[in-house]
């Protein structure tokens, strides 16, 4: 009987919705119900709910709600509990609770960039360093290490960016004094066996040639040399002779200057409890030497007095890679969260203003993107976009309208309102996940940034202006001094790119060619 | 040693609470609280993907995913996104062999945002010709990035499972033929929607930090009255035995170095021979102590890398349907595919003749425990492996004894599945490599 009503109820309902605009709907609802209902918006529920139980499934099933439902009240936070302390070596101990499963996540921070002091004699080395640390210690094979690994359901990688070596290693929780033990050993005491280095030196060639067939790792490298110029932080892959000249001894001397625990810091999240897992850490890394990084002095980013097109070119290409952009600031500026909030409207989430113009309204591609990267010295912002061939320049012309409209109007409250949102709506996401939890409290320390930037996330995002937007976008939105990168084949596209400025044309190795 | 290095701590039991009910619309429901985090993810799931999609319609179950965020009845084109950005969310879909996932990740107080977003479009789908023709444009430039333009073209899914497979709804191509997905129109896709969107061909997830009586009576008020449908018909996936190996040779206009992928057909789920079959993958290729990255990378220094798995896009559980077992290794020029073969099938033959060593078999299996976890963590993984677990086993409480099977593997079902599962004749082979051009210059 009541599949019965069901059933009725469905057959009406499929009529309605299939087709809410037809006449005929109106025509064959036996009650009359639908249309007048649908004129009632919000306040049918009340007379319907009292006419009985018959009536309230009719009334739930018809009740197809035209508006957005309200929030609930607010949740609890559940920010987590953070506790500092230092070994006596100097290493900094940061430990998080986050029993989500039986699980534990590190990072361990290392002040060596992969661009720092000693690029100029050894470019690539922190890189090559990174790749090759756990791959043989003084007591383990690297084989030894993969299996140990294994056992303890853990990873153990290194990678080096602009400002550091990060160690990220992960274990069931059961196993965390194992994982400690690892993480120490490839920490202090790297072999860099001969043959492990010769393979590494090997691949890591080969990989940078494989990745110079790849349209994003050209136009990334292109964008960073174009903007950063002399700064280390134009570095993104070494070249090959400075890769093959690498030897054991460089990368000992360097490990022993860098990966030392007074300049380090030590994030561990996960099932742990805070005093034990301090307790193990001290266990594992209470020898660690400490010792002295070298002071760096840096050249300064270049200053483009025009926009200017860094065009690499792809013969064959059916789509031309953009990335636009210019250097900002350093992460612990106190314009970051401005241009973090700015970088959301315009095109770093996807009900952005750039995704909907050149993707929902204009179909030029799938993913364009916004992004804000700030680092210790300095940071960059870029938006970009694949596309078809054929609209190569109205990609471009939209992109810098979008810019600036962004610098010479505000922003709506309703676009500002929404930014926020998400930022702190999605900040409780990733502090829900080891990893992000973990990822998040190590830029405190290697950005050196405020203690409480976790806590004080979300009044900064709230406290925000349209003003403020428009005052970061002005400045570091700058279309007028754009770097323009486009990786893409320039006989099809040339007669689109040349309108927007001079070109200086590369090929996929980085060396200057001529159109 | 030995005995010294087995793990042989027991594992914490996995305790996910899970609420499972049906809806008289035949809409499966599920619901688990974890109140760690104020954050809560609503997944729908719908019982279709591309295996199902119509001849003449390669990439169509895909388009249709993109359709589904141009707009209902009370929520315009875009809007979706709009709505769970704007209440602190994230939100995406995706297509696979046999499902297609439709999910936002919301503070946990918008829950009902979330939930209303999901009804309207699983109710109202409503889609312009322009909408059709604006996202025939995004897929094919989706296409266009990730496949067309990319060195290796996605060979090791795409080409591999056209050769692999004899059936069409295993073997096309599932992100689509470019003229395919541009000759889709709007009747396609209102039978698409009326066929597969229904609620009684679908499971709607919701986990986080959540109240189920509350979720119950909000999944009552927006679901309870979409109507079912017809059930769509359950095509024919199955695949006659291979009998034979088959090579395939490519070549790359914008690859710089060889590459091939190997696809062997896996044991059904409900095969007795699964679980080893899991744990051998771990055990060949799971990470980088397994025996053919230490063989093909390490020992003999042929390989840059090596990646695959049991499903490739994503885990034991989340199919329904004839698998294969999926490896692609970029090797170094110089060599030959056969070389990178013949090495990969001495490490097969010798697990199929000595099989595997206990304490390999033990670390495995830690191994699989913590991946296994790790899907566990965040409201998305649990949301995933819940609605998939509901929508092909109608059982999301399995979630808690998935681990059981896996754990209980024998090494001598694992030697039996490697020498069963792991012969030439069961294989496709793809050689992918570079197109003759000139010497590229190195350095800068």
């Amino acid at each position: 009987m009541v599949l019965g009503l069901w059933t009725w109820v469905f057959v009406l309902l499929a009529v309605e919705i299939t087709h809410p605009k037809s006449d005929k709907t109106k025509g064959v609802r036996p009650e009359s119900k639908g249309p007048d209902l649908r004129n009632l918006k919000g306040i049918y529920m009340k007379p319907l709910l009292s006419i009985g139980a018959l009536v309230l499934l009719l009334s739930t099933a018809i009740a197809q709600q035209k508006t957005p439902p309200p929030p609930g009240a607010a949740r609890p936070l559940n920010l987590p509990k953070l506790t500092e302390k230092k070994l006596s070596n100097g290493l900094t101990v940061v430990l998080a609770p986050l029993p989500n499963v039986p699980k534990v996540t590190a990072i361990l921070t290392f002040r060596s960039a992969t661009n720092a002091t000693d690029r100029a004699k050894h470019p690539g080395i922190a890189q090559i360093a990174a790749t090759v640390a756990n791959e043989g210690t003084d007591t383990r094979t690297s084989k030894q290490i993969k299996e140990e690994l294994r056992s303890i359901g853990g990873s153990l990688s290194l990678a080096s960016d602009a400002d550091s070596t990060n160690m990220s290693a992960t274990a069931l929780s059961e196993f965390s004094t194992r994982l400690f033990d690892l993480m120490s050993d490839v920490t202090q005491h790297p072999a860099f066996p001969e043959n492990e280095l010769k393979l590494a030196q090997d691949n890591t060639i080969q990989q940078i040639r494989a990745g110079r067939a790849d349209p994003n790792f050209l136009v990334n490298e292109r964008f960073q040399k174009a903007i950063f110029g002399n700064h280390p932080y134009s570095f993104v892959v070494p070249d090959e002779k400075s890769i093959s000249a690498l030897t054991r001894t460089d990368l000992r001397g360097f490990v022993a200057t860098y990966y030392i625990p007074n300049t380090s810091h030590l994030i561990v999240v996960g099932d742990i409890d805070p005093d034990k897992t301090f307790a193990e850490i001290e266990k594992a890394f209470g020898s660690w030497k400490s010792g002295s990084v070298p002071a760096e002095e840096n050249p300064p980013v270049p200053v483009r007095d025009k926009r200017q097109i860094y065009f690499v070119n792809r013969p064959g290409s059916i789509q031309s890679g953009i990335y636009i952009g210019n250097v900002s600031i350093p992460r612990k500026d106190n314009d970051y969260f401005a241009i973090r909030t700015a970088n959301t409207i315009y095109g770093g989430s996807f009900y952005s203003r750039l995704t909907r113009n050149i993707r929902e309204a204009k179909g030029y591609t799938y993913s364009p993107f916004s992004s804000s990267n700030t680092q210790l010295k300095t940071g960059s912002f870029v938006a970009g976009a694949f596309v078809r061939n054929e609209v190569t320049g109205p990609t471009l012309l939209e992109i810098l309208y979008e810019l600036d409209r962004m610098r010479v109007l505000p922003v709506t409250d309703e676009e500002l309102n929404a930014a926020k949102e998400y930022s702190t709506g999605n900040f409780s996401v990733e502090l829900a996940s080891q990893s992000g939890l973990a990822g998040r409290i190590a830029t405190i320390y290697t950005y050196d940034l405020s203690k409480d930037f976790i806590t004080d996330f979300r009044p900064k995002i709230q406290g925000l202006t349209a003003a403020d937007i428009q005052r970061v976008a002005a400045k570091y939105f700058d279309t007028y001094h754009a770097a323009v990168v486009i990786v893409g084949d320039w006989d099809k596209v040339k007669d689109q790119v040349t309108p927007f400025g001079d070109v200086t044309m590369y090929d996929a190795e980085g060396n200057v060619i001529t159109k | 040693m030995l005995a010294v290095s087995l793990s042989t701590t027991q594992a914490k039991p996995i305790n996910v609470p899970v609420v499972y009910y049906k809806l008289p619309n035949g809409l499966k429901v599920v619901i688990s609280e974890d109140h760690l985090a104020p954050v809560v993810t609503v997944g729908v799931y719908y019982n279709v993907g591309f295996r199902v999609e119509p001849k003449g319609r390669t990439g169509f179950a895909h388009l249709f995913e993109h359709m589904m965020f141009q707009g209902s009845a009370n929520v315009k084109k875009f809007e979706h996104a709009k709505y769970v950005e704007a209440n602190g969310g994230s939100l995406n879909g995706h297509t696979d062999f046999d499902y297609t996932n439709y999910f936002e990740t919301l503070p946990s107080n918008r829950v009902e945002m979330g939930l209303w977003l999901e009804s309207d479009r699983m109710r109202s789908l409503d889609i312009s010709e322009e909408n059709l023709k604006n996202q025939q444009n995004v897929v094919s430039e989706e296409i266009r990035v990730n496949v067309l333009n990319q060195p290796y073209q996605f060979f090791e899914w795409i080409d591999l499972w056209e050769n692999s497979f004899t059936n069409w709804n295993n073997a096309h191509n599932g992100y689509g033929d470019l003229a395919e997905v541009n000759a889709a129109t709007i009747d396609d896709v209102r039978n698409f929607f009326k066929t597969y969107y229904a609620p009684n061909n679908a499971v709607l997830t919701v986990v986080g930090d959540v109240d189920v009586d509350d979720v119950k009576k909000m999944v009552a008020k927006h679901f309870a009255g979409i109507p079912a449908q017809p059930v769509p018909p359950r095509p024919d996936l199955t695949e006659p035995p291979q009998t034979k190996e088959k090579r395939v040779s490519q070549t790359d206009k914008l690859a710089n170095l060889p590459a091939l992928a190997t696809g062997y057909h896996i044991p059904a789920q409900n095969s007795p021979d699964f679980p080893a079959m899991a744990l051998l993958v771990q055990i060949l290729q799971g990470d980088d102590s397994s025996r053919w990255y230490q063989r093909l990378v390490k020992e003999k220094e042929l390989s840059l890398d090596l990646t695959g798995g049991l499903n490739y896009f994503g885990n034991e559980f989340d199919y329904n349907g004839p698998m294969i077992m999926t490896t692609r290794t970029t090797y170094k020029p110089g060599h030959t595919a056969d070389e990178i073969l013949a090495q990969m099938d001495a490490v097969i033959a010798d697990v199929a003749a000595k099989g595997v060593t206990e304490k390999e078999l033990a670390d495995a299996k830690v191994r699989y425990r913590s991946n296994f976890y790790s899907q566990l963590e965040s409201s998305f993984g649990k949301t995933h492996l819940l609605s998939s677990l509901a929508l092909f086993r109608d059982d999301p409480s399995q979630i808690n004894s998935l681990l059981t099977p896996f754990q209980d593997v024998t090494a001598a079902q694992v030697k039996t599945a490697a020498a069963k599962y792991l012969l030439a004749t069961n294989r496709t082979v793809i050689v992918r490599v570079p197109e003759a051009k000139p010497a590229p210059k190195t350095g800068e």
